[in-house]
């Protein structure tokens, strides 16, 4: 199960965020650890290089992209590894609805894309979609192009 | 800003305000489109979706804010939430995409009621029967989460169709919905197997994916059907990663239940884990490696799984260094010789920038490293200390704590190590961890006492947790008088009295006696120093320095002798505090004093939760009040019947063992009160028919099994009605300290009258009948109270060598180690110490501690050293040391008719 998707800005401001499983009165701890879990590890690293660590039994995976700090929590068959396949897919699809790694201002601008790809890749704890062009085209309601 | 603003684009242009950033000076200002959004006036814009000519934009704008207010965790009342969906649903009329999109999703996300549904499903139906495949997608989708049982059943029809769609988007909608529903509806979904099993030998990868999840689960509880079904997929072709991992995944489980149940070690899929760590996914082949490690696998089996794991240690990606370094660090809790191929690889992750890996690397290092690498380990982890957090340096002296167990001559530098931990910054939890493991390696390591005594000596001076500084002088005082030259500890010991807290004080006052009663040369200046804390400001502390000073000054007399006295300040509490205060809260204050030695020493478990069904039957042990109390509760009870009162102290008494099956009319249970030289059988009765009264009611106790046993005497119940429970007691002589043992054969005889229910009246005649019981035997076992020591290597110390008797077993082939540990402990009915009942996962060899007092007060202690040879084979080497040697070969034999 993805437990929590979490998009912050570099001040550790809530831009979206999206818990599974995850009862009421724990979203708040998590919010904080993985904010302060980037505060202390985000600065100065490279854009989209990916950050992991695993906190009890869940695996968390986070990197920057852009002025955005995306962070992934996920436990039992969603480990590290497949985690690293979710934040790609995310990142690959913000980068493609913002044309470009976005600054916060442009991430706010493509706020409601953005929120309809993160419905397409992870639904509900689950992976779905994987691939930008197809996630691109599930947005707007079009069938995926047959490989 | 130049942006495309076609119809149903989703971005904000006319919300953007001036937005400034609480920090940042006036030339930085930036816009938020959302800058001072409120949700109020949010709602009042979402009546545009009641317009009879719906501006998309503008809709598909108010919902974008909608979504921006949930995802910040506003939350809407009952009656907004209700209001906007059913705006929401005014939307369906557009045939816009890109808005329809976005109702999908803010239907989703206000997930109405049940009886709101019913407004938005013929909407959805017909979507979900469209020709346009993404409709159908996402309607699926929708549906699945809004709707419950009752609906569920009318649309399975089309989510079966759907689950074979060869739009993949579809099919992969209804796979994901399906494991979704197994959780609330797994009868239902389960009726979807063929299509899915279909769905697993799709071409399209994510579809197979999900087809393969669902699958599993619905086949989950069936292990012969998740047999076949990898036994099919681990031949044929997986294309997704993610699927193949799933397959790893499932392979495995099955690998592991079906070595449970064959002892000839055939492991049929072995091949094709192997074959993955090839495979061409990074993500497959680290899978495969892990769960390769996982097994109970040869070392030559084991080593193409360590060597694709090292290749991953130097990999440019972080997640593939984390996941082996991980991996690596799990295998040589168990297997440290495996790993050590891999040591130049994790020295070079130590500088790794991310911490998690670094400190993943050092912890393998400090379990797979050699003596000599020790020092040079030291050194480099030292550098990397101060740049970890708290919960990393924890993990870290844990580590360091077991090397310096594994190599005791190298204590120097890690004792060095640790103090120096100990100076610099960090948390309580960081502290305790450092002291627990300096006090561990002085307990274990001789030569490293009085190195680590100082080390803590000069923390305590500068120490900001009371606890620390409690515990330490503690220690300081059991240990330091023993110590070449105790004078040296006193200054620091001392200063704690001028310095401190009240209850470092007061430890520290109960230190310094201790250095007194010890060491004669010391006694007169430390009567010296008790003296100046008799004007101590707190009482607690006037009182211990008064009270030591009597002590070993003899004007208090403590006992018989100064053994005695010795025993007072030094003697472990070997009362559990549990015990204690149960018998502290009974006790009524009379001329009597409270007497200590009556307190039980047996540590009980947590009482069993009674099974039986509520209502129906009164738990048969009603008797019996609270566990803790229980035996004294017993001893009270026992000693007020005449006929047992002559007895003398009750040893033990068991838990109460069920005679009958559970909803039988009558339901008794027996509990064994255990004498020196007598047992006591007490039977709680209770009549569960509410239509019948007993009378006369008797055991009958067949007893030709247990030869050593003769019954002298038996207490009947004179009366049994319903619902009201009772005890009937049996009493047998046996010989005087002697564990016999034997079976006892029970029925239970009675005379029962008819009651009628109206008036509660029974008939005067009654008829004459009997019930059979079940058996039970009194067990070497019973004769064993399970008595904690706290510290096992000392109390082992102090016992006589010439009492030790050591054997070894061969217990044949056992479910696992932890099960044959179980067995051991259950047959000796010892009390386990130091958490050793507890066998770590994987382990090939397992050291087990168990402590108890045996019959005539005799204390024993026992080592129990299990390993593994071949398949589950496990052998036993029993060490026992005990008051009495005679105990000691008794403990052999019970475990050698065990």
């Amino acid at each position: 199960m993805i437990l929590a998707v979490l998009f912050a800005n570099s001040d550790g401001n809530i831009l979206i965020e999206r818990f599974h499983g995850v009862p009421a009165e724990e979203r708040l701890h998590w919010r904080s650890f993985l904010v302060k879990l980037g505060s202390e590890n985000l600065k100065g690293s490279k854009n989209e290089e990916l950050h992991v660590a695993s906190h009890k039994s869940v695996s968390i995976v986070y990197t920057t992209i852009g002025d955005v700090c995306l962070y992934i929590v996920g436990k039992d068959e969603y480990d590290e590894l497949a985690l690293a396949e979710v934040i790609f897919a995310i990142t690959s699809a913000v980068k493609d609805v913002c044309g470009k790694p976005p600054t916060e201002r442009l991430f706010l601008d493509k706020y409601g894309r953005i929120c309809l790809c993160l419905d397409e890749i992870v639904w509900q704890g689950l992976l779905e979609n994987t691939e930008k062009d197809r996630v691109r085209r599930l947005t707007r309601l079009k069938p995926p192009v047959e490989p | 800003m130049p942006r495309s603003l076609a119809g149903g684009d989703l971005a904000v242009p006319e919300m953007a305000q001036p937005y400034m950033k609480k920090d940042d000076d006036d030339e930085d200002v930036e816009y938020s489109p959302f800058f001072g959004i409120e949700k109020g006036a949010v709602l009042q814009e979402a009546r545009a979706f009641h317009d009879p000519q719906l501006d998309v934009r503008r809709c598909s704008q108010v919902i974008t804010k909608l979504l921006y207010l949930l995802n910040q965790g506003e939350t809407f009342t009952k009656v907004e939430a209700t209001e906007v969906f059913f705006a929401v649903t005014k939307l369906f009329q557009s045939s816009d995409a890109g808005l329809r999109r976005l109702v999908y999703l803010m239907i989703k996300e206000l997930s109405p009621s049940s009886d709101e549904v019913i407004i938005v499903t013929s909407s959805l139906m017909k979507d979900m029967n469209s020709k346009t495949d993404m409709y159908r997608a996402n309607a699926i989708r929708v549906l699945c989460r809004i709707i419950d049982g009752t609906l569920l059943t009318q649309i399975e029809r089309y989510l079966k169709q759907a689950i074979v769609d060869k739009n993949p988007v579809v099919a992969s909608a209804a796979l994901v919905s399906g494991i979704h529903l197994a959780q609330a509806n797994p009868e239902t979904v389960k009726r979807w197997s063929n299509e899915v099993q279909e769905a697993v030998q799709s071409r399209a990868p994510l579809v197979q994916f999900h087809g393969l999840a669902l699958l599993h689960q619905i086949r989950q509880n069936d292990r012969l059907a998740v047999s076949k079904l990898v036994s099919s997929l681990t031949r044929g072709s997986v294309r997704s990663p993610l699927a193949q991992c799933l397959l790893i995944r499932y392979t495995s489980q099955v690998m592991r239940e079906s070595s449970m149940n064959t002892q000839n070690g055939d492991r049929p899929f072995f091949d094709f884990l192997e074959s993955s760590l090839r495979h061409k996914a990074e993500m497959v082949v680290l899978e495969a490696a892990r769960k390769i490690t996982e097994m109970d696998v040869t070392s030559r089996e084991l080593t193409p799984a360590i060597t694709v794991l090292q290749l991953y240690l130097s990999s440019s990606k972080p997640v593939l260094r984390f996941a082996a370094v991980r991996t690596l660090n799990k295998v040589a809790m168990t297997r440290p010789l495996a790993v050590t191929n891999c040591n130049v690889d994790l020295e070079s992750l130590m500088s790794d920038q991310n911490r998690s890996i670094a400190t993943l690397a050092i912890t393998t290092l400090l379990k797979t490293g050699n003596e000599s690498s020790v020092d040079r380990l030291i050194k480099q982890i030292t550098n990397f200390m101060s740049d970890i957090a708290d919960e990393f340096k924890i993990v870290v002296v844990e580590a360091i704590r077991s090397l310096c167990l594994k190599f005791p001559l190298k204590y120097r530098s890690m004792l060095n190590f640790l103090s120096n931990s100990l100076r610099e910054e960090g948390g309580f939890e960081y502290k305790k961890a450092i002291v627990d493991s300096i006090v561990t390696l002085i307990s274990e390591i001789p030569d490293a006492k009085e190195i680590g005594l100082l080390h803590l000596c000069e923390f305590i001076e500068d120490c900001e947790f009371t606890y620390l500084s409690s515990q330490i002088l503690h220690f300081l005082g059991n240990e330091g008088p023993r110590t070449s030259d105790p004078s040296r500890y006193i200054r620091y010991i001392y200063n704690r009295v001028i310095l401190e807290n009240a209850t470092v004080r007061a430890s520290a006052v109960s230190t310094l006696a201790k250095f007194g009663a010890l060491v004669d040369t010391l006694k007169p200046r430390i009567f010296v120093l008790l003296q100046r804390c008799l004007f101590d400001t707190e009482d607690e502390v006037r009182d211990r320095a008064t009270l030591y000073l009597q002590t070993l000054s003899g004007e208090v007399p403590i006992g018989n002798d100064e053994k005695d006295a010795k025993d007072f300040l030094f003697g472990s509490f070997d009362v559990p505090l549990a015990n204690l205060e149960a018998s502290l809260r009974t006790y009524e204050p009379s001329e009597e004093p409270f007497d200590i030695s009556l307190v039980s020493r047996e540590v009980r478990s947590l009482p069993l939760k009674e099974k039986a069904a509520p209502g129906k039957r009164p738990p048969a042990a009603a008797a019996a009040p609270a566990p803790v109390s229980t035996v004294d509760a017993y001893q009270k009870m026992l000693s007020s019947i005449p006929e047992f009162s002559g007895f003398g102290r009750l040893f033990k008494s068991s838990e109460p063992m069920e005679l009958t099956e559970a909803e039988t009319e009558y339901a008794v249970s027996v509990v064994k009160h255990i004498y020196d030289g007598y047992i006591v059988l007490q039977y709680n009765c209770a009549n569960t028919i509410e239509e019948q009264l007993l009378e006369d009611v008797t055991v009958c106790v067949d007893a030709s099994d247990a030869e050593e046993f003769s019954e002298i005497c038996s207490k009947p119940l004179a009366s049994l009605p319903y619902n009201s429970p009772g005890q009937v007691f049996v009493a047998f002589e046996k010989p005087e300290g002697v564990p016999a043992v034997g079976k006892f054969l029970n029925l239970l005889k009675f005379t029962v009258k008819e009651v009628d229910t109206t008036t509660g009246e029974a008939d005067e005649d009654g008829v004459e009948d009997e019930y059979q019981l079940e058996d039970f035997e009194i067990v070497s076992s019973d004769y064993m109270l399970r008595v904690a020591v706290s510290n096992f290597r000392n109390a082992w110390e102090n016992m006589d060598p010439e009492s030790e008797r050591v054997d070894e077993y061969g217990l044949g082939v056992r479910e696992s180690l932890a099960e044959a540990v179980n067995a051991v402990i259950n047959i000796l009915g010892m009390q386990p110490c130091e958490g050793t009942e507890v066998v770590p996962k994987n382990a090939r060899s397992h050291t087990c501690l168990l402590s108890g007092v045996f019959i005539g007060n005799v204390k024993a202690l026992v080592r129990l050293s299990f390993g593994l040879s071949g398949p589950n084979e496990v052998a036993m080497k029993l060490a026992v040391r005990s008051d009495d040697p005679e105990v000691s070969d008794k403990i052999h034999e019970i475990v050698a008719s065990g």
